[in-house]
């Protein structure tokens, strides 16, 4: 970064000229001004979300089957029993957890080195970034389609490389098996998201001033150490954020495991989302699916509040 | 009521002018919802045919994504219950059900009756064809029943030909597993179920209420988790091969028999030559046996107000000449006597099988869960059972539960 | 020392990032060697890494005999149009957040992530109704609607920590200078976040063209994005693989291409002497 690009991106204070005294707007009292910039957004998501999240409660305290159209009487909290009660619902929320779990911590960890990486000056790092997103700019049905035929025992790509390399003994039915199905649809998943913390992070780091690390430099300060005092607090709010949102986002895809298993074999690989969406689509009963869904929303709710909650300052 | 929905139509319409495209005005419109597996195909030229025969009437057709089946038959039952559904679509028997329900069909009995290809489809597909209420919604479109190809020349070697009893068919598989190849390529994913049924009601046991959990059917069903399971004439990766599996395996020598369906007959015949064959799926001591008929079919909806006009398209498609254009474009069989007589699409060894399925051709129940079942609780348990976590008689168990509690 | 250095930059970065990247690209090149074989080369038994002989069928039939490049010339005008409309409307609605402590604030910021916390397909039902009443079945405006809203909480919260990482110090030298809130948001926060702003604009425009099931519900004639697009190639009996290869890795470009331009933007040490004492 050199010291005109720095010149130029100053603040132009004479942009909008000194009207002597100006307008004191809302510096100490918020009064109606962060309304009036939310109300966009506030109003897009009241009618294009809220009002259909409505209607899913509504459903979760209704038995409601979509070939029903004329018969959807209320069943109190029938559904959250049956969700509750169900065996199959325990099993997808510990498979959920292991998803989630794994899933974010090894995106974030390869998107972290990746961000890390970008950052520093090479010949060809423009390229190097764009084509990062890669994996992540691929329709899940292309991604869930292109990763069950590369660990397709019979005619996959992985199988033949690793028995030729000598990493495996024989071909595995990766998907298959349960011992090894989460673990494939894990290398998918990772594969697809780990950009996004590549490019997020990335972004992130941009805001962290080099004259701090210049600075720090100066003090006698090793690369480590640099890392640790400066690179980590300064990225750590937007990493915070991404992360939330990751697990989110994680905990409700089931677009790769729809393709690739199914939820299988058996219900080894079915996750909580998964459970809710076969409910609904397959099943019909959009009751069931609504319940399923409201509870798997609490459940992130509980994260989401104990994060806003420590941050609230 | 009328003047709002012109208001709202009109405001909608400079909101998105640049954005929309113009619908015809003249004469009626029928909106039809259809798949074809290939995307290249399209109805274009049987819908210009069609128009040209029948000036007044506009097709206006759409592709939706199959997806598994989920995909096509949850954009339908949405639409229809918004009140936005098309005139006339294709549906499979596992909509039957469901449609029926939701009150959406129209009755094609007095239509079928007074047309003149009614004798041009043979009485056991309109049997097939008609509902639990004894009224006929679907018109036979197209069809395929599900039959046995077997690798000639490699049963040659062990001076074996193709199974016909179930022993035969286990000898078979046994004597062509060994080293990178196996017997059977047994289908344990989403739309399996297709070809286990063969297996499990092939000693006489039916689809029906108690029949699942007959002690033959208990006895089939064991006999074809053992071929996985103790005899492993199957490839480890079978409990979630899907059909792409199923047929790639085949062709790539991995495996040397597999249960699936005249559509893939000419890529089989490409690939191999005569050394491939179809023959009927194994059958039982007492000549009893069941050959899983695949269905599609067209069906007019309640909802829309031009009956008579979608009536007019579904049975110009369903009569011989242009039923076997329509076919050439699906890749399936024609529903037609007259145009299966000179049927060149595919190889006549194929055909024939199909054909000498149709007398132990059947289907599944016409319930609601039944699309439940091939999607997921089939997929479910048969890979569970496969697997060893519950016995095969607890999965018949479940499937009897699903169908008949 | 020169040479050391170079050495040192192709071991300790170049080389990694080959590697992440040889990660991140090896599938999407399978798929791409892939579309250039002839399918009977696609089932043979053992695999050939090398083919034999490449073709340009897969392309050609993808371009000529299917609606392919309208497809993509649909998803381009959905997903721009989600960026456009979600970085106007997140954008405020961050800096509001970042900049105010109001009443009620976390429980909004709260608020807008739980109703994301549903999953799509139990609001499909309820939104394809509003759709078809307001008259926007199979238009742009419902696709592009429907993204933007429904990545903007994920927009309005990856935002606001990128503009809490600018000093409101800022804010206060520029209202004092007598800037209204928007036009500090505008010519000073802005330029600032472009970082953030441009990691956003990302994901949003993935978002958007990876979607499927809005796509596939609330339009389809009219409007037919290329996710719809690739699923019409899997089929009841058979899958068009190598249309289905083919169309594969060409969908990955755009977003590509796009980021190629924008990552310009992600150039270090923005607010660095911005705040003299």
């Amino acid at each position: 970064m050199n010291v005109s690009t720095a010149q130029q991106r100053r603040v132009p204070s004479q942009a909008w000229g000194t009207k002597g005294g100006g307008r004191r707007s809302s510096i100490l009292r918020p009064g109606a001004t962060p309304w009036l910039m939310l109300a966009p957004a506030l109003a897009a998501a009241a009618i294009l979300v809220l009002l259909p999240v409505l209607d899913t409660l509504w459903m979760s305290f209704h038995d409601v089957i979509l070939y029903r159209p004329r018969s959807r009487p209320f069943a109190g909290l029938a559904n959250y029993a049956w969700a509750l009660t169900d065996p199959v619902f325990w099993e997808s929320l510990r498979h959920s957890l292991v998803w989630i779990v794994c899933a974010v911590s090894l995106q974030f960890a390869l998107g972290f080195a990746a961000a890390l990486l970008l950052n520093r000056s090479f010949a060809w790092r423009g390229i190097a970034r764009a084509l990062i997103v890669v994996p992540w700019a691929l329709p899940s049905v292309i991604i869930g389609l292109i990763w069950t035929w590369m660990l397709d025992f019979n005619l996959g790509v992985l199988n033949e490389i690793g028995v030729r390399l000598g990493l495996l003994s024989a071909s595995i039915p990766w998907l298959a098996q349960p011992s090894t199905a989460m673990a494939g649809v894990l290398l998918a998943i990772v594969w697809q998201g780990f950009p996004f913390f590549a490019v997020t992070l990335l972004a992130g780091l941009q805001a962290i001033p080099g004259e701090l690390y210049e600075a720090a430099s100066i003090d006698g300060a090793g690369p480590f150490g640099k890392f640790r005092h400066i690179t980590l607090p300064g990225l750590a709010g937007v990493m915070a954020t991404a992360l939330l949102l990751r697990m989110i986002w994680v905990a409700n895809s089931l677009d790769l495991i729809l393709v690739m298993t199914n939820g299988g074999p058996g219900t080894a690989t079915q996750t909580l989302p998964l459970h809710a969406f076969l409910t609904a689509w397959s099943g019909g009963n959009y009751g069931h699916g609504a319940a399923l869904s409201v509870l798997l929303t609490l459940l992130l709710l509980g994260v989401v509040v104990a994060y806003v909650w420590r941050n609230r300052a | 009521m009328k003047r709002r929905d012109m208001l709202t139509g009109a405001t909608a319409a400079i909101a998105t002018a640049p954005l929309a495209r113009p619908y015809a005005q003249k004469g009626v419109t029928i909106r039809w919802w259809y798949h074809l597996d290939d995307p290249k195909a399209t109805p274009n030229e049987f819908i210009a045919a069609f128009e040209k025969e029948n000036p007044g009437i506009h097709i206006e057709a759409e592709n939706i994504p199959w997806g598994g089946g989920g995909d096509y038959d949850n954009r339908l039952y949405t639409s229809i219950i918004a009140g936005n559904g098309p005139d006339t679509s294709m549906v499979k028997f596992n909509n039957l059900a469901r449609l029926l329900e939701m009150e959406a069909l129209s009755p094609l009995d007095k239509w079928i009756d007074a047309w003149p290809g009614k004798s041009d489809i043979t009485a056991d597909l309109w049997r097939l064809h008609t509902a639990p209420d004894g009224k006929r919604y679907y018109m036979p479109l197209q069809y395929v029943v599900l039959y046995l190809y077997v690798r000639l020349d490699l049963l040659a070697k062990h001076n074996l030909t193709p199974p016909t009893t179930f022993d035969e068919f286990l000898t078979c598989a046994k004597a062509l597993t060994g080293g990178e190849q196996w017997g059977f390529g047994m289908r344990g994913g989403s739309g399996g179920h297709d070809s286990w049924m063969p297996f499990a009601f092939g000693t006489g046991a039916r689809p029906v209420k108690g029949g699942f959990v007959s002690p033959a059917a208990l006895a089939q069903n064991r006999y074809f988790i053992d071929l996985m399971r103790t005899h492993k004439v199957c490839p480890p990766s079978a409990p979630t091969d899907g059909f792409l599996q199923i047929v790639n395996n085949m062709k790539a020598g991995r495996t040397a028999m597999a249960v699936h369906h005249i559509s893939t007959a000419n890529d089989m015949a490409n690939t191999f030559g005569d050394a491939i064959t179809a023959v009927v799926v194994p059958r039982g001591p007492d000549r009893s046996g069941f050959a899983t008929f695949g269905d599609g079919a067209n069906a007019v909806y309640a909802a829309s107000k031009n009956q008579e006009a979608a009536w007019r398209w579904i049975s110009w498609l369903s009569t011989g000449p242009n039923n076997v254009l329509y076919n050439k474009a699906a890749g399936q069989m024609t529903v037609t006597t007259s145009g299966a007589a000179n049927w060149t699409l595919h190889p006549k060894r194929f055909v024939d099988a199909t054909v000498n399925s149709l007398p132990i051709a059947g289907v599944l129940p016409n319930l609601p869960q039944t699309a439940d079942f091939t999607r997921v609780v089939w997929p479910q348990n048969t890979q569970k059972a496969l697997l060893g976590e519950i016995t095969p008689d607890a999965m018949m168990q479940i499937f009897e539960k699903l169908f008949f509690s | 020392m020169k040479r050391q250095l170079r050495l040192l930059r192709l071991l300790g970065t170049e080389l990694p990032v080959v590697a992440i990247l040889g990660f991140a690209l090896l599938p999407w090149i399978w798929m791409m060697l892939s579309s250039f074989r002839p399918d009977s080369e696609l089932t043979h038994s053992p695999i050939t890494l090398i083919p034999s002989q490449l073709t340009l069928v897969h392309h050609i039939e993808l371009l000529q005999r299917t609606s392919f490049i309208w497809n993509l010339r649909d998803s381009l005008v959905v997903a721009c149009g989600a960026v456009a409309l979600g970085l106007g409307l997140a954008l405020p609605a961050a800096y509001a957040f970042s900049r105010f402590r109001f009443r009620g604030r976390g429980a909004l910021r709260t608020g807008f992530l739980v109703i994301n916390m549903f999953p799509v397909v139990m609001l499909i039902l309820p939104l394809f109704v509003l759709m078809r009443e307001l008259g926007l079945l199979d238009t742009y405006v419902a696709l592009i609607a429907g993204h933007a809203t429904f990545t903007l909480p994920f927009a309005i919260w990856l935002l606001t920590s990128y503009v809490d990482g600018i000093p409101q110090e800022l804010d206060q030298a520029a209202m004092i200078d007598g800037a209204t809130r928007l036009q500090t948001l505008w010519l000073v926060v802005l330029p600032l976040a472009l970082p953030g702003v441009v990691a956003v604009g990302i994901y949003l425009f993935i978002t958007s063209w990876n979607e499927y099931l809005f796509a596939l519900m609330l339009a389809g004639r009219n409007v037919r994005t290329v996710t719809v697009a690739l699923q019409l190639f899997i089929g009841e009996n058979q899958i068009q693989w190598g249309l289905l290869m083919a169309g594969g890795t060409l969908v990955a470009l755009p977003a590509t291409i796009l980021f190629l331009f924008a990552q310009r933007q992600l150039v270090g040490g923005l607010t660095g002497g911005a705040v003299k004492g």
